[in-house]
């Protein structure tokens, strides 16, 4: 199937730079620098690009409201922390396609009119690294960054900088603190990064993926990229189909918003291993609700999977087997963001901790039913409380199991 | 004497950045000191009430010390042999009093 951003489908194996220019590499950049930034912010509108790392917000209006915000110097950041569990999206594009992401960062910086792009990658990611320095050094001799881009007027420096592996260091403003030397903690907002961001001048956070969108949509045009997805959120997405022994074929598959979850699951994944049923499918992380499998035929797309009670976040699918329990999905999750919880919030470390410990209760047959509703006013009590989302991060999967698998708590208390 | 009162002390980072450790141990010396036997000191893990740490919480009474330092430990140990309540540590919030008494009704601890 045709790709915007793998063309022939995701396949592994790095693109230099001369390949990368045989099909039409860095023509976007050509193009866009013969005319205005506000011409590439226009067609990124236009073509109704959204932020892939999660969130979904226009990028064309993030662009615009940093291009406009009146501090400078300005800053793009590129967010690779990708700490999300069970994405490797992002490790996909920096290793195999590091000209593609360039240019987008080189393209989004011309449009924001940025002095310096930061390239934040996650420090495990020792590979992609590698490959986007070597992708910097070929593109910056060819003159696609640095002093005079294309022998023209604008100048860009950009800079890599490793991630810490934390899950809160992906978070946007936790980024820039990273950026800016400190600890990789959330800062309360608003203010927005668009109008005081890295060193508290404006700053554009665009994921990998986003930015990866950029040149196709300059090259083809606005037009070329609605005839992928649906007519509110146009595109494609790169989904990471869970990468456990579950499923035939787990991978990352790169398909047009608004495909059923069950092409992905059963086209692409090939179905579950050993002829076993589903049980239940979080579309978007560890943060999003459990569907019930007769949802399979959900369309992968951000409205669809509201309507059905869950969210598409950044396109991390799990699958639940029948026959697994939901409680030890649940320890796992509440302790991860006990876990990950940066510290800084009262409210996050009481919340995300007693849920842990709750839960644990539970799977221990430790339970009762007062314990099972507490889940509800812990999370009911800290809501809105904190700097960053991570505090309602437990929620969506806590709840939606225990409305739609009660019995999976009920046994663990009857047998108490 | 069986236990009847549990002094629950907040061993989470803030808390013990504050002296929470040095604090429940010394909290234990008074305890045995004044020969009160029916009173167990144990961590916990976080009341989400730290810029107010380190906390003390007596359970099942449901008094809730906040701000506690090494000088307020006679106080709160003569309370648990009987004494009047330390009105001046009784700083938490009523909301969040009642959300962790609840939680801690249930028994999790």
């Amino acid at each position: 199937m045709e790709g915007i951003l793998f063309p022939n489908g995701v396949v592994e194996g790095r693109e230099g730079l001369k390949e990368y220019r045989a099909r039409g590499g860095y023509e976007a950049l050509e193009k866009a620098l013969k005319g205005t930034p506000e011409a590439v912010i226009q067609v990124v509108s236009d073509a109704g690009l959204r932020g892939h790392g999660g969130a979904g917000f226009p990028t064309g209006k993030k662009w615009q409201f940093t291009r406009e915000a009146p501090e400078h110097p300005r800053y793009l950041v590129m967010n690779g922390g990708e700490d999300e569990p069970g994405s490797r999206k992002d490790r996909v594009l920096l290793e195999n396609l590091p000209h593609l992401v360039i240019e987008g960062a080189v393209l989004g910086s011309f449009a924001i009119g940025a002095v310096k792009a930061y390239l934040y990658i996650n420090a495990k990611y020792e590979t992609a690294i590698k490959s986007v320095n070597d992708a910097l050094s070929e593109a910056q001799a060819a003159g696609y960054w640095g002093q005079k881009v294309l022998g023209g007027s604008y100048d860009l420096d950009i800079e890599i900088v490793a991630a810490p592996h934390n899950y809160v260091a992906g978070e946007d403003t936790a980024v820039l603190e990273v950026i800016e030397g400190k600890k990789p903690q959330p800062r309360q907002k608003p203010p927005f990064p668009v109008t005081v961001g890295l060193f508290g001048k404006p700053t554009s956070v665009n994921n990998v993926e986003t930015l990866a969108n950029v040149p196709p949509i300059l090259l083809k045009g606005a037009d070329w990229y609605r005839g992928f997805g649906t007519k509110d959120c146009p595109g494609t997405m790169l989904f990471s189909l869970n990468e456990t022994e579950d499923v035939e074929r787990p991978g990352i598959y790169e398909l047009p918003f608004g495909t059923p979850l069950r092409h992905l699951i059963e086209e692409c994944g090939g179905g579950l291993k050993d002829g076993k049923r589903i049980k239940a499918i979080m579309p978007g992380s560890p943060s999003s609700a459990y569907l019930p499998a007769d949802k399979i035929d959900t369309p992968l797309e951000p409205n669809a999977m509201r309507e059905a009670g869950s969210m598409l976040g950044c396109g991390v699918v799990h699958i639940v087997r029948e026959g697994d329990s939901i409680v030890d999905e649940l320890v796992r999750i509440t302790e991860f963001f006990a876990a990950e919880s940066c510290g800084q919030c009262p409210a996050c470390q009481m919340e995300t901790k007693s849920l842990a410990m709750l839960m644990k209760r539970v799977q221990q047959r430790q339970g009762n039913a007062a314990m099972l509703e507490q889940f509800g006013k812990l999370l009911a009590f800290n809501k809105g409380k904190g700097f960053c989302n991570l505090i309602a991060m437990p929620g969506p999967p806590i709840e939606s199991a225990l409305k739609l698998f009660p019995e999976d708590f009920q046994a663990l208390l009857a047998k108490a | 004497m069986p236990v009847t009162q549990t002094c629950l002390v907040c061993q989470n980072i803030d808390c013990k950045s504050r002296g929470a450790e040095q604090l429940a141990a010394e909290l234990q010396q008074k305890i045995a000191a004044k020969g009160l036997t029916d009173v167990d000191v144990k961590p916990y893990m976080c009341f989400g009430a730290c810029q107010e740490g380190p906390n003390v919480v007596v359970y099942p009474e449901k008094n809730w010390y906040a701000h506690v330092k090494s000088e307020d430990l006679d106080d709160i140990v003569a309370h648990l042999a009987g004494g009047p309540h330390v009105q001046r540590l009784d700083t938490i919030d009523s909301s969040l009093k009642e959300l962790i008494y609840q939680l801690l009704d249930t028994g999790v601890f």
